[in-house]
């Protein structure tokens, strides 16, 4: 249940910086999540409903802007789209793939009033 | 318990061997205030942050590391599910090895001394760490414990993560190498269920392997399961109980140590 620390960790940067701004609520955090990650969308939802009560962003929405992951062979340079760390790369077949996004966890915007 | 957001970091508890506890003060996330601030904005507005959600725990974890550097600790960082053999592993490992590589050890589990009871026989610098709730070991924590450790310079530490597959995986502790054992008398096909931990890692051990021949566990198809993951692991297949392939495993521990 990492999700836990993760969402209170959401709450700990959106707060830190809606107080810096002289904010008196938060309504909604953005966040970037990449598909391996290794996140639940599900989890970290209900773990932030429980997580920001009593704090600037009780009430607030979440936006999760989920990532798609990609990666290029090092075999043939080619590069695609993956759904799990476990792809082949569709033109020669290799496992040898380095991943170029889709790990991401960012939060990347707050809306304050 | 934390009265504002529930969260149950200071329920963490930091034991050396044979002395009293005491909670960890790693409590640092704000919380809101109660009263309303002054500022009367009446629109909505935007601030854009763009921050990695576990830059907290990477930041500290880089300064871990700087730490680790300075002091030339290489530190290793033992991750699998409960049951896999990670307590047994070190024992061996620190009986070895220990006259030849000063050692110290970070455990952590949620509850019990039991595995710290266990490193402390082999005579070796021994914290307990007892996460309470907490599924995972993190950065902070790691600095409060190698705190109270005093590490020696040139010397290896070993931290022994909560035994669990999923949630480690995102939490960097400032290790040198991370280290994911799996042993025959699980399915071959765990890189496959819970790949995350095996992309993160650097080293698979495959432990227990004097129990092949009573069990249903194809190593090769393991670690081809494993490599189709992450193409960068190196294996070790070795039997922490009777010592079969401990050796490849010393020998390298003992390069890693020498860079």
């Amino acid at each position: 249940m990492h999700e836990m620390s993760i969402a209170m960790n959401i709450i700990s940067i959106a707060c830190k910086e809606a107080e810096k701004d002289g904010a008196s609520s938060i309504s909604n955090i953005e966040l970037e999540v990449g598909k391996l990650s290794g996140v639940m969308i599900d989890s970290l939802n209900f773990c932030y409903e429980s997580v920001c009560k009593g704090t600037l962003a009780e009430n607030s929405t979440l936006s999760i802007n989920e990532v798609t992951a990609r990666a290029s062979c090092k075999k043939c340079n080619h590069t695609f789209e993956i759904d799990s760390f476990m792809a082949l790369c569709p033109k020669c077949e290799s496992y040898e793939i380095d991943i170029l996004q889709g790990r991401e966890l960012k939060l990347r915007a707050v809306s304050v009033n | 318990m934390c009265d504002t957001c529930g969260c149950g970091s200071d329920s963490t508890t930091f034991r050396k061997h044979g002395a009293d506890h005491h909670h960890g003060d790693g409590h640092h996330h704000d919380h809101a205030h109660d009263h309303s601030h002054e500022h009367n904005h009446s629109h909505d507005r935007t601030i854009a942050i763009e921050q990695d959600i576990l830059g907290e725990n990477n930041l500290l974890a880089q300064r871990n590391r700087g730490y680790f550097e300075a002091k030339n600790v290489f530190a290793i960082n033992l991750v699998s599910s409960p049951g896999s053999g990670k307590t047994t592993l070190l024992e061996k490992t620190l009986a070895t090895l220990k006259e030849e590589i000063p050692s110290a050890v970070i455990e952590g589990d949620q509850q019990t001394m039991n595995d710290a009871d266990r490193i402390a026989k082999t005579g070796v610098p021994v914290l307990q760490i007892n996460t309470g709730n907490g599924c995972h070991l993190d950065a902070e924590m790691i600095h409060t414990a190698y705190g109270e450790l005093k590490l020696q310079d040139n010397s290896a530490l070993f931290i022994e993560n909560v035994g669990n597959l999923v949630c480690p995986a995102l939490f960097d502790l400032g290790e040198d190498k991370r280290v994911v054992v799996i042993s025959v008398t699980e399915g071959e096909d765990k890189p496959l269920k819970y790949p995350t931990m095996f992309d993160a890692a650097d080293i698979c051990i495959i432990n227990k392997i004097d129990l092949l021949p009573y069990v249903q566990f194809d190593v090769e198809k393991c670690k081809e399961y494993a490599l189709q993951v992450n193409h960068h692991l190196q294996f070790f297949e070795v039997s922490a109980t009777t010592g079969e392939g401990m050796e490849t495993w010393y020998n390298w521990l003992k390069e890693m140590l020498k860079k």
